[in-house]
């Protein structure tokens, strides 16, 4: 299996009044091609800005990144500008989480899709418009023509999302990221959506990173997922292992945080009680020790590595689940 | 639903007009003195009833005002009392009007022209040293007062190289050239205050649509920095900007007073001015009524130019 | 939180706002010529003339004097004019917003017709009304044309003020403290005075400094136009005057509108300064 995309050693800092903020810190990760890799965490862990800082889409004085994002066999942090925006569309794209926000109020569907392929694959006006009710029709939205005149805000988040996603794969892009692409959505609508993507991905062959807060999505939609927590990656392993094997108390607590149908009714839904650690200044040991039930002295302490269970499971725990010692309480 | 919008808006409008208008008439009637006897310093009593009447000062505060706004949608804005005779006010607005539009028309066009690259520009290296320095030499230049930019200019131009006229205003057909160079003062004295304005407006507004996720949206699309800038994050920054600018329109035709003065210009806010210090009142009125009808066009236009530029206040204004 | 430390530029607005205030207040006291004085043998001297250092105009009135003289007038009429509008326009707007209703829109509806009247326009009018005599012929009086100016740019400052301080209420009066406060039983006018009034004001205050420039410069328009103070008193005076003379007296101009663009440049920059520590307070609530 090659790879699509490896990111090595990254860190991304953003300079703050309040000190350099650490929003992502030393992640590897590989995509293999033609698979669908997940990326779990809540909401700050720095996922979203890792899948950005990958794509290379951070801008602003204040951010300061390094380490190394391969794409294609070339390497994405020593491009330049325009280099990286020649890589846009046609080898990757990126589906935002809001779809309400992600599209240009003030200008009609039709130009929106048509937009990248006359500028990015050169076709003239009417090839494109034709191109883009094509699209629409492939992200099965009905009466694709009418769709074409038609402006953000008179559609429903359904709806949006799957213009959003016409207008990623617009130039058959090779890498697909997906950004929370189902937070913002009605649950009814979730599922499609996430199908949709995954048909996708299979009918153009493209590799896809899920972005998202959902164990349960990645389960279903993901060959592959990496759980970060604080900036850095805590678990990463196939999505079959993962579930069969899971080494983190984080990750479990991740996915006891999900409804499911199987619970009784009336059971209660397990939060995860406290907060991310202030990521400006962070504690010495374990970013989740305040908030895990198994915590240690060791986790106070020291900082756990990144440690490989042999299969190419990784987990970053003192005391992994499974692990006898840690099953004092 | 849109259709009962635009009947209340235009109502609104309706009703800042007759306002306007209606405290302009009732300033008449707070005069201690009755406004015959200052048209007519020096006429007889009897010429004075006659001035009275005609007017329309005999009945009463509500009959004055119906008589002038009936006078007024026909067409008669009133006279003008010199001690010599009249002249009425339609002569002399014909004369001044075109210059006051003028006036207004190169003002907004040299101004937006400045300003909408610059605001783009210092939106786009926000924080950066350009952007620091457009904004401190706009500020600086913006606590000016126009008089004072239209004396240096009168002084260093006109006085000073000789470069330009400093007085007067001559029409297209005096020649193109005749007509511009008697309009540059005047313009960029007006021009400087509202190039700022501008710029600070559009610039906090495409700082904000810099922000939103659909301009990352249209990064991720691969476009270059200038197509972003241009295609996708000014135009819904603009709305601010034209409404402003439509705002401003008003003022310019009636009240460049000082500008017009000093340069000699003559146009709508001198006559303003003039009828204001003749105690000219019922010309006050008809000049003030007419500039309050401009505001409320320049309004209308404005929304429903608003309503092409971002879709979302169509929408909007069906909801409310 | 970081500490906010002002910069040079604005030391140096406060510091010109000082001493305009200083010379408004205790301009007549110093050992410095009236205005009036005629300095026959000095016309026209360029500025640095020992004795005469910022020149003397085609009158022979000495320019340093005026300015002195002039600063007592325009930063009189500017704080007077801002304390009062600003005091009126507050009241309206404040009551304005609180009660809603009838009034609200009463009041709002009067603040957008008054807006829509350009602001010297405005000013003129109410001057020509004002200073009316009943014997048209007699003088008006100086006193009275001051009372005048002073009255008519407090009527221009009300809407924009009182607009202000209706916005700000608005925001306010939906916060949960007032709402809490209103729910205990407060009365209204304890509420106003304790909840609103404390946090509109710095608004105002910020708005307030912006206000003053635009005084300004209203009076010195009103006096190029000639209805302003008699005599050419004011700075905007001495410009009238400086006005008639620039061939061969230029510094008559040119000193008058330093004056006059360092005072607005100052109140604006203190008024910015005001609002960017606002919305830094509001960012982090």
């Amino acid at each position: 299996m090659t790879t699509m995309m490896s990111i090595s050693d990254m860190y991304v800092r953003f300079e703050t009044p309040f000190g350099l903020l650490e929003a992502v810190r030393g992640v590897n990760l590989e995509i293999p091609a033609g698979a669908s890799v997940g990326i779990v965490g809540e909401s700050g862990s720095g996922k979203t800005v890792m899948s950005r800082a990958a794509m290379g889409l951070l801008s602003g004085s204040n951010v300061r990144r390094e380490g190394k994002v391969v794409f294609n066999g070339r390497e994405l942090t020593a491009m330049s500008k325009e280099e990286v925006r020649n890589q846009f569309g046609t080898g990757m794209a990126m589906i935002f989480q809001d779809p309400m926000t992600a599209l240009n109020p003030v200008r009609r569907v039709g130009t929106q899709i048509s937009e990248s392929l006359r500028v990015r694959l050169g076709m003239d006006k009417k090839q494109a418009m034709q191109r883009s009710a094509e699209l629409l029709s492939l992200v099965r939205i009905p009466d694709p023509e009418a769709m074409l005149r038609k402006f953000p805000y008179q559609l429903s988040g359904g709806m949006r999302q799957r213009v959003m996603i016409a207008i990623a794969i617009s130039c058959n892009p090779e890498l697909l990221f997906a950004d929370e692409p189902t937070t913002a959505l009605d649950v009814t609508v979730q599922a499609q959506i996430l199908q949709l993507l995954s048909d996708l991905r299979r009918d153009l062959k493209m590799s896809m990173v899920l972005v998202t807060h959902d164990l349960g999505v990645v389960a279903n939609h993901t060959d592959f997922v990496a759980v970060m927590y604080a900036g850095e990656i805590v678990e990463q392993a196939s999505t079959t292992e993962l579930f069969a094997n899971m080494k983190m108390p984080y990750t479990r607590a991740l996915l006891e945080s999900i409804p499911n149908i199987e619970m009784k009714s009336g059971a209660r839904l397990k939060v995860i009680e406290g907060r991310l650690p202030n990521p400006v200044d962070r504690p010495k040991g374990c970013g989740f020790v305040t908030r895990c039930t198994y915590a240690q002295q060791k986790c106070h302490d020291e900082h756990p590595p990144l440690v490989d269970a042999g299969n190419g499971h990784l987990y970053r725990c003192w005391y992994p689940l499974g692990h006898t010692i840690a099953r004092k309480q | 639903m849109r259709g009962s919008f635009w009947v209340q808006r235009f109502a609104q409008l309706l009703i800042t007009v007759f306002c306007v208008t209606f405290g302009c008439s009732l300033l008449v009637q707070l005069l201690p003195v009755s406004p015959a006897e200052i048209l007519l310093p020096v006429g007889s009593p009897e010429e004075r009833e006659l001035l009275t009447k005609e007017i329309g000062l005999d009945r009463g505060p509500i009959g004055y005002y119906l008589k002038w706004l009936g006078e007024f949608v026909q067409g008669d804005f009133g006279d003008i009392y010199y001690s010599g005779g009249t002249e009425s006010v339609s002569s002399r607005l014909a004369v001044a009007f075109p210059r006051s539009i003028w006036l207004m028309i190169y003002t907004q066009v040299l101004s937006l022209a400045v300003a909408i690259p610059l605001g783009v520009w210092s939106a786009y290296r926000v924080g950066k040293r350009a952007d620091k320095a457009i904004s401190n030499t706009l500020f600086t230049l913006s606590s000016i007062p126009n008089f004072a930019i239209a004396l240096i200019l009168v002084l260093i131009l006109g006085v000073r190289l000789q470069w330009l006229p400093t007085l007067d205003y001559q029409p297209y057909s005096a020649g193109i050239w005749e007509h511009f160079k008697h309009m540059i003062m005047p313009v960029v004295s007006l021009s400087v205050g509202l190039i700022a304005a501008y710029t600070r407006l559009l610039r906090a507004d495409m700082i904000a649509a810099l922000r939103e996720d659909y301009i990352l949206m249209a990064a991720s699309k691969g476009l270059t920095d200038r197509r972003i800038l241009w295609r996708h994050a000014f135009r819904p920054s603009s709305v601010t900007l034209f409404t402003s600018a439509a705002l401003n329109m008003g003022a310019l035709i009636g009240g460049a007073i000082v500008i017009e003065t000093i340069f000699a210009t003559y146009g709508v806010g001198f006559e303003v001015f003039a009828a204001i210090s003749g105690r000219q009142y019922i010309a006050l009125q008809s000049i003030v009524g007419l500039i309050s009808i401009f505001y409320v066009v320049f309004n209308l236009i404005v929304d429903i130019l608003a309503g092409y530029v971002d879709p979302r206040t169509r929408d909007r204004r069906v909801n409310a | 939180m970081r500490k906010r430390k002002y910069t040079i530029p604005t030391y140096f607005a406060f510091a010109w706002l000082g001493l305009a205030v200083f010379l408004a207040i205790f301009g007549s006291f110093l050992p410095v010529d009236g205005y009036q004085v005629i300095h026959g043998d000095f016309i026209d001297s360029p500025p640095l003339t020992p004795g005469h250092w910022f020149g003397v105009d085609s009158n022979g009135y000495d320019i340093f004097s005026g300015i002195i003289n002039g600063a007592r007038l325009s930063v009189f009429i500017a704080i007077v004019s801002v304390g009062l509008g600003g005091a009126i326009g507050a009241l309206l707007g404040i009551t304005a917003a609180y009660y809603r209703g009838r009034y609200d829109s009463f009041i709002n509806s009067t603040f957008n017709v008054v807006l829509s009247v350009p602001n010297l326009v405005l000013a003129l009018a109410l001057v020509a009304v004002l200073a009316t005599n009943v014997d048209i012929n007699e003088a008006v009086p100086t006193w009275r044309r001051l009372v005048t100016l002073i009255i008519s740019l407090t009527v221009v400052i009300i809407p924009i003020l009182g607009r202000i301080a209706r916005a700000a209420t608005l925001a306010w009066s939906g916060r949960e403290f007032v709402v809490a406060a209103r729910s205990m039983g407060m009365r209204d006018r304890d509420i106003i005075k304790r909840h609103i009034v404390p946090n509109v004001l710095p608004a105002l205050i910020a708005v307030g400094f912006l206000a003053v420039g635009v005084v300004i410069i209203a009076e010195a328009s009103l006096s190029l136009l000639g209805v302003g103070i008699p005599d050419g008193a004011s700075w905007g005076g001495m410009l009238a005057r400086g006005r008639n003379d620039l061939e061969y007296n230029p510094h008559a101009l040119y000193i008058p509108i330093i004056a006059l663009a360092f005072t607005v440049i100052s109140t604006n920059h203190v008024g910015d300064v005001l609002r960017g520590g606002l919305d830094r307070r509001e960012g982090r609530l």
